[in-house]
């Protein structure tokens, strides 16, 4: 499918609500994070009348993935303390889980790892909101997810290919489809209203010296994907370390040893990972 | 900091995580040692497992996971930075197995 045409896989991917593949679950709330002056207690009502859901978000803003390990007993609570958008991207984090399992093997242990990664390197930056850059890293590869459900055929080909010619799953994909998981993950983040910065962080984590608004937050995810490559966590499409990029890498300005705490942290909180899902 | 199933649980071993329920709040904190009693009562509640202190279990040997790692680096071998950042991945790998 080397002659996809960006503008048509853009317009399948912003209409996910119609698209036969999706679950209802993720419709639905695709359906609520679009609209445009959504609010805190119509977010909070939409987890609350959803008693698996709850649960989920519950378990996630309580493990130590989110650095608000335990205590936090209810949807309100959780609300006030993590912010709209950080509980938006909570929700389709959670939301997604199960399609991730289904359509590539490893991505949810590769996003959750990601995610913790994320949280550790921002918070040695001391940044003020390390949540919403946690689910930067949760959602980085959100677009694989759709491409992978939308073009199961041409996702399988484009790992195929990355894996024998020893190429990026980002190169292979731009053969398959003239587009990137990035630049869908973007789509998708716009579409749902995500802060300009969230959709930064997804679409350029492969090139961040792209990020105009959020140079920091894109050079973390960037290299909190690649430590969690590095280290072997979960899969993202192949198995490759990909080079990072020197500027990011320099911008962050990383010790050793914050390297290292970010591997120990990682390490401690993917055995719990499994009980989260 | 293995994970235990909870039918292998024995006393005195410690919690290395709290034990939550399914709303999220702590039924055993972290560093709980454990005892006949709270063992059966985690077998009761229907906990798969738990994780109590001690060294991680590695499920493949130290030298297969060091040619695993070599394999993820290959296509950045000499790359600015990438050797450096190699070279605490692989302590780190080899501090897993100590």
């Amino acid at each position: 499918m080397a002659d996809m045409d960006p503008k048509v896989l853009r317009h399948k991917v912003e209409n996910i609500n119609t698209l036969p593949t999706v679950p209802s679950v993720l419709k639905r709330l695709s359906a609520v994070i679009e609209k445009p002056r959504i609010t805190i207690v119509e977010i909070s009502a939409f987890i609350s009348n959803d008693p698996a859901l709850t649960t989920k978000v519950l378990k996630m803003v309580n493990s130590a993935i989110y650095g608000f390990p335990g205590r936090i007993a209810s949807v309100s609570h959780a609300t006030m303390l993590l912010g709209l958008n950080v509980i938006k991207g909570l929700l389709l984090g959670v939301s997604v889980f199960e399609l991730m399992q289904k359509t590539m093997s490893g991505l949810y242990e590769h996003s959750l790892a990601c995610a913790v990664a994320s949280r550790v390197i921002a918070q040695k930056k001391n940044l003020k909101e390390p949540e919403e850059v946690s689910v930067a890293g949760l959602l980085h590869d959100i677009g694989k997810v759709i491409l992978m459900l939308e073009f199961a055929e041409e996702y399988e080909n484009a790992m195929k290919e990355a894996q024998e010619k020893r190429v990026s799953i980002f190169d292979a994909e731009k053969g398959q489809f003239n587009a990137t998981h990035a630049d869908v993950g973007g789509w998708l983040a716009e579409k749902w209203r995500f802060p300009r910065n969230l959709i930064e962080v997804i679409e350029f984590h492969h090139r961040p010296m792209l990020a105009k608004n959020a140079p920091l937050e894109t050079a973390i995810v960037h290299m909190a994907d690649l430590l969690v490559r590095a280290r072997g966590f979960g899969f993202a499409g192949e198995s490759f370390v990909p080079e990072v990029n020197p500027v990011a890498f320099e911008l962050l300005n990383l010790s050793d040893q914050d390297i290292k705490d970010v591997l120990r942290e990682m390490e401690d909180n993917m055995q719990i990972a499994e009980d989260i899902s | 900091m293995p994970k235990i199933a909870a039918d292998k649980l024995e006393p005195g071993m410690k919690l290395a995580r709290p034990i939550v329920g399914k709303n999220g709040m702590v039924m055993l904190g972290e560093g709980t040692e454990l005892n006949e009693k709270w063992i059966e009562r985690i077998q009761d509640m229907e906990i798969a497992h738990v994780f109590v202190d001690g060294p991680p279990v590695q499920t493949i040997s130290r030298e297969e996971a060091l040619a695993a790692l070599d394999a993820r680096f290959v296509l950045v071998e000499g790359k600015p930075f990438m050797n450096s950042i190699k070279k605490i991945v692989q302590q780190h790998i080899e501090g897993l197995y100590g």
